[in-house]
């Protein structure tokens, strides 16, 4: 049995005499964290709407729980959770009326219901503001109610645009770190957005589409190497105190390639996986070098949106 | 899973909400408290020859206040959210859309009926105790019976074809002005027939029928938006 999540197989979405999509196939497993990356008019909006429901494919099929979710909307969105574009509010709801609604919806007998807001609206830090009407909400807490909606009731997938826009850098900061830690939990997630950073440091694996047509699929952290035609991963370490490059070689052993960028930073290549790069950041701690953070350079997926999407597109 | 009933059942409890919520639940009183209060003043002011007349009177009266209200009601439970795009939201959410549309367009057009019959026997007894009638007076031009029966399908009717104008246009503003243009159409065709001494309860039960179709209409074209 499959273990895909979502499947958007040989899709095409046309709108009068224009094809949003052509084509356009990938899967989501269990658990997978995806950002889709692409400019304005890309076609990232209308996979979402057809994933969510809101709109059926021209030609192809998606499947949502290898359901569709136009024909079986109930079964497929059960444990799904969207937020495509920004949905309006009517001025006079609260968002304590709004996350009853959606709690109600899912099922949620009523006794448990108000753990259930409580739960959504504490995972976007508003639980004061359930009480207030939309209308006097900033666009920063509109849209972190709305989110806060959309986890109601613990949905194990994800389809979320654009979920950091007006938020302040501390919202998104949280939103992120969120994100992750309910993709460590198992939920899918499917991210679309311009920001880079979003998939950067919430995202296993990214897709590119520009005009329509998927141009890319390919983990976030991967750096593919021209030489060899190869791939490899690129890590890019930040340590407290000054260190020497080959301290962090002798640490890491052979197999890793470290260049120092300055006193505190050192990237390192290698080829392999999660296990490979668990291996190399516990090897850099057991040697007692002092490791602050590890991550993907940022610069990089930012150079293969240019490279994939084009340089004049790229937002 | 959620099923047809279920979902029309909580979009039912969803519509008293907002109709709390934005105090349009205020609106329903008119129809029971302002028809009678308007139809007694008449009863009192001017010279009514009959308490059967001052029914007639008072009916239209109150289902002219109904029908203002369940304009407003189903132009709004329709085109609101659509107009808002509050259904980038709801429309994600595992329920059929035709059920969910269904509930809150049963609370809304039920709720108005509701009144309306309750102002209608207000106005009832406040014509038989109001307006004594004259030996000579001539018959009501209506038997006030058949009109508030009658008037039942013209806000049925007002509440169709507004619910199916609000999937069309996608605007509560522009549901509300179709409802309104209908409305008169009804009442222009309706005082033809009563003119022509044609007038029977066929015209209601058409009316009533059309309103049914554009429900209809509505919820299936509702299940079909493609966002």
């Amino acid at each position: 049995m499959s273990s895909d999540v979502l499947t958007v197989d040989s899709v095409w979405k046309r709108y009068g005499d224009h094809d949003a999509l052509r084509d356009v196939r990938f899967s989501l497993r269990s658990g997978e964290a995806v950002g889709y990356l692409g400019p304005n008019g890309a076609g990232k909006t209308t996979t979402l709407k057809l994933l969510a429901g809101l709109s059926r494919p021209t030609r192809g099929s998606v499947r949502v729980q290898g359901l569709d979710p136009v024909e079986d909307r109930a079964a497929a969105l059960r444990k799904v959770g969207a937020l495509v574009e920004t949905p309006g509010v009517p001025p006079y709801l609260t968002g304590a009326d709004l996350l009853g609604y959606v709690a109600d919806v899912r099922g949620i007998p009523s006794g448990e219901r108000p753990t259930a807001v409580r739960r959504g609206a504490e995972a976007m830090n508003v639980v004061d503001h359930l009480g207030r009407p939309f209308g006097s909400l900033s666009t920063g807490l509109a849209r972190r109610m709305l989110l806060g909606a959309t986890l109601v009731g613990d949905p194990e997938v994800l389809l979320l645009e654009e979920p950091t826009l007006g938020l302040d850098p501390a919202a998104r900061h949280d939103l992120r770190d969120r994100l992750r830690t309910l993709s460590r939990q198992g939920l899918t997630l499917l991210l679309s957005t311009h920001l880079v950073e979003d998939v950067q440091e919430v995202c296993g694996r990214v897709l590119f589409l520009r005009n329509g047509t998927l141009v890319g699929d390919e983990p976030v952290d991967l750096e593919r190497d021209s030489g060899t035609g190869g791939s490899r991963r690129v890590l890019r370490l930040r340590f407290g105190p000054d260190v020497t490059a080959e301290s962090v070689a002798g640490a890491a052993g052979p197999g890793f390639e470290v260049t120092l960028d300055g006193a505190r930073q050192a990237t390192v290549r290698f080829s392999g996986g999660d296990a490979e790069q668990a291996a190399l950041l516990a090897a850099v701690v057991r040697a007692g070098l002092p490791l602050l953070s590890a991550a993907a350079p940022e610069g990089d997926l930012v150079r293969r949106y240019m490279e994939r999407v084009g340089r004049e597109e790229a937002t | 899973m959620t099923g047809g009933v279920d979902a029309l059942i909580r979009n039912a409890r969803w519509e008293i909400t907002r109709l709390h919520r934005s105090r349009r639940v205020w609106l329903l009183l008119i129809p029971v408290v302002a028809g009678p209060i308007g139809s007694g003043i008449a009863d009192v002011y001017l010279r009514v020859p009959s308490s059967g007349t001052a029914e007639v009177l008072g009916l239209l009266i109150t289902a002219g206040l109904a029908a203002l209200v369940v304009l407003d009601l189903v132009a709004l439970a329709v085109g609101e959210d659509l107009a808002l795009r509050t259904h980038y939201l709801t429309f994600t959410l595992p329920q059929p859309r035709a059920s969910a549309l269904a509930g809150r367009l049963g609370v809304v057009i039920g709720a108005t009926l509701l009144v309306y019959v309750a102002g209608a026997i207000a106005v009832a007894g406040l014509a038989n105790t109001l307006v004594s009638t004259s030996p000579t007076a001539a018959a009501p031009i209506l038997v006030p019976g058949h009109l508030e029966v009658g008037l039942v399908g013209l806000l049925v009717f007002l509440g169709g074809i507004t619910a199916a104008a609000g999937v069309v246009t996608r605007s509560a503003s522009q549901a509300l002005v179709a409802g309104v243009l209908a409305g008169v159409v009804a009442a222009g065709i309706g005082s033809t027939f009563l003119i022509e001494g044609r007038l029977t309860w066929l015209f209601p039960l058409a009316l009533a029928t059309a309103g049914l179709i554009g429900l209809v209409v509505c919820l299936i074209q509702y299940g079909r938006i493609d966002v």
